[in-house]
């Protein structure tokens, strides 16, 4: 059988429209790229092959049906293990995303220390966003959740974040501030796309998962207040299947919006290219919330969109505020407002030529500082560093 | 695939079922040469390998079983996950301590958790940008 020198570990279907799949695909790739092939672990299920080779590359998923999360996670680190243990005489660098992706990795073995290095890529903590995807955890829970980070983190090499906000969060937990790397999201500029032969005249467009710190409400809200607009239309590409839009499409109904809005699901990412290229205005009206603030988020669908050269209208967030600039890329303005996300887009409306310079200076910013090229250069010092560092003799356990 | 010109009887042959590709996948589409020892679906040459499975079973083999009604599934999964990653799972400051109830909050089947119903086509990552 194949010995790696390189894993990858992700607590994620993979293939999927989801952004995080985007990720995965990039920076699995430059590590891949950098040790002659790797080691692939993923979530898999539905048509997905449980294994699969290309050339010097491997992918394996687990697709036992576990229900309940915490059960699910758990069985998947000790199927993680089962997979890393043939490499771990030749491994030498492992990155994962989440904690019990990272427990595993991080384990020494029964008889000598671990000799491969772990890189943790913390693109937000599950002892933060539980508490929003599940509401019923209870706070000492999630404490348990936040120790199970915190004794991650601890023993990883190199923490690589997307984001300053989630850098900061990461150093509250305890990680010296030499460990934390900042390599953030990209995207690439695409090719001019063919209009989707199904889109309105006119459309404001929405790209993401619908999870509740989206801001899919306030978006349907401000809808609302465009009513007077008869031919502008608000087009949601989600990135989830259709059952999770229930009761987003049940608040469209209330609100009264619902016959103005297209819903489109799980598109594969060329074809959500094409819908953001030719939309009027992209919005991104992450709320408020401690997933956002606290914890921080590094929004794909901003970097897409202006990659796309479309104007974007997104909640004023640090983190967001680190990707564009009010006025220079489009529009930032305060998270969970309706009133004020549907002035920002009537007035882009109002004023297309400044809109299309906004777009098109969005997209000069993308080619110029947030391409995957230049990601993966930086992600790629991070496994310099700890490549060439060795262990100190006596680490602390 | 070939050209229509072929004729009806390239329909009958029989095409290589293997998953192929990174981000966007596909199927290899190429003519057969074999079929899998292990789990009889038809690859072609280059993707057969020189024992005579495809390439998904061949990487399988790598791992153990899988299928949780091997007795050895079992063995090798309790052994995995007690030695591998031992140090770790007995930490009992954390490890033993998500409970019954910890757990409860994690169960399917309601619609008002986001990741609160799961089936086959979901993803269980936990951080989405």
């Amino acid at each position: 059988m194949m010995r790696h020198r390189a894993a990858y570990v992700a607590f994620d279907r993979f293939p999927s429209s989801k952004g995080s799949a985007v990720h995965i695909a990039q920076m699995a790739d430059e590590l891949f790229a950098r040790f002659d092939g790797g080691l692939l672990c993923a979530i898999g299920g539905g048509d997905l092959p449980r294994y699969q080779r290309e050339g010097t590359r491997e992918i394996a998923r687990f697709d036992e049906p576990v229900p309940n999360l915490i059960d699910r996670a758990e069985a998947f680190s000790a199927w993680v293990a089962g997979h890393l243990e043939p490499h771990l005489d030749t491994l030498e660098v492992c990155h994962v995303r989440d904690p019990w992706s990272a427990l595993p990795a991080v384990a020494d073995g029964p008889r000598r220390r671990r000799r491969h290095k772990v890189v943790y890529e913390v693109n937000g903590l599950p002892s933060i966003e539980m508490a929003h995807t599940w509401p019923w955890a209870a706070p000492s829970t999630l404490a348990k959740v936040r120790e199970l980070e915190r004794h991650c983190l601890e023993r990883s090499d190199a923490v690589v974040v997307p984001s300053r906000v989630i850098g900061a969060a990461v150093r509250g937990l305890g990680v010296p501030d030499a460990k934390v790397h900042l390599v953030p999201n990209g995207a690439d500029v695409p090719q001019p796309s063919q209009r989707p032969p199904d889109a309105p005249e006119r459309y404001l467009v929405y790209v993401g998962a619908l999870q509740p710190w989206q801001g899919l409400d306030v978006l349907l809200r401000a809808f609302a207040r465009l009513a007077d607009l008869p031919d502008l239309r608000l087009v949601v590409c989600a990135s989830v299947p259709e059952r999770r839009a229930k009761p987003l499409r049940r608040a469209a109904e209330r609100i009264g919006v619902a016959d103005r809005v297209d819903w489109r699901f799980t598109l594969p990412h060329h074809e959500v290219a094409a819908w953001l290229a030719h939309a009027e205005v992209s919005v991104a009206p992450l709320t408020g919330c401690a997933r956002n603030l606290d914890q921080g988020c590094a929004p794909l669908k901003v970097i897409e969109s202006m990659a796309a050269g479309v104007p974007v209208v997104a909640s004023d967030l640090p983190a967001v505020r680190e990707l564009m600039a009010d006025g220079e890329h489009g529009r930032l303005v305060p998270a969970d407002r309706p009133a004020e996300l549907a002035r920002a887009v009537r007035v882009l409306l109002e004023y297309p030529a400044e809109a299309a310079a906004m777009g098109r200076r969005g997209r000069a910013h993308i080619a110029a500082d947030l391409t995957w090229a230049r990601s993966r250069a930086e992600l790629a010092a991070v496994y310099d560093t700890v490549h060439d560092t060795s262990t100190p003799p006596d680490r602390e356990r | 695939m070939d050209a229509a010109g072929h004729g009806r009887e390239e329909d009958h042959v029989n095409r290589c079922t293997v998953t192929t590709g990174f981000f966007v996948l596909g199927r290899c589409g190429r003519q057969a040469a074999a079929s899998c020892g292990q789990c009889g679906r038809p690859v072609c040459a280059e993707h057969a390998a020189p024992s005579g499975v495809c390439p998904e079973c061949l990487a399988a083999q790598g791992y153990g079983s899988q299928d949780p009604h091997d007795p050895a599934w079992a063995r090798g999964r309790r052994r995995h996950y007690y030695q591998s990653s031992s140090h770790a799972y007995q930490d009992a400051a954390w490890y033993s301590s998500f409970d019954q109830y910890d757990r409860g909050a994690f169960n399917p089947g309601d619609d008002y958790a986001q990741g609160g119903d799961w089936g086959s086509d979901d993803d269980t990552g936990f951080v989405d940008s």
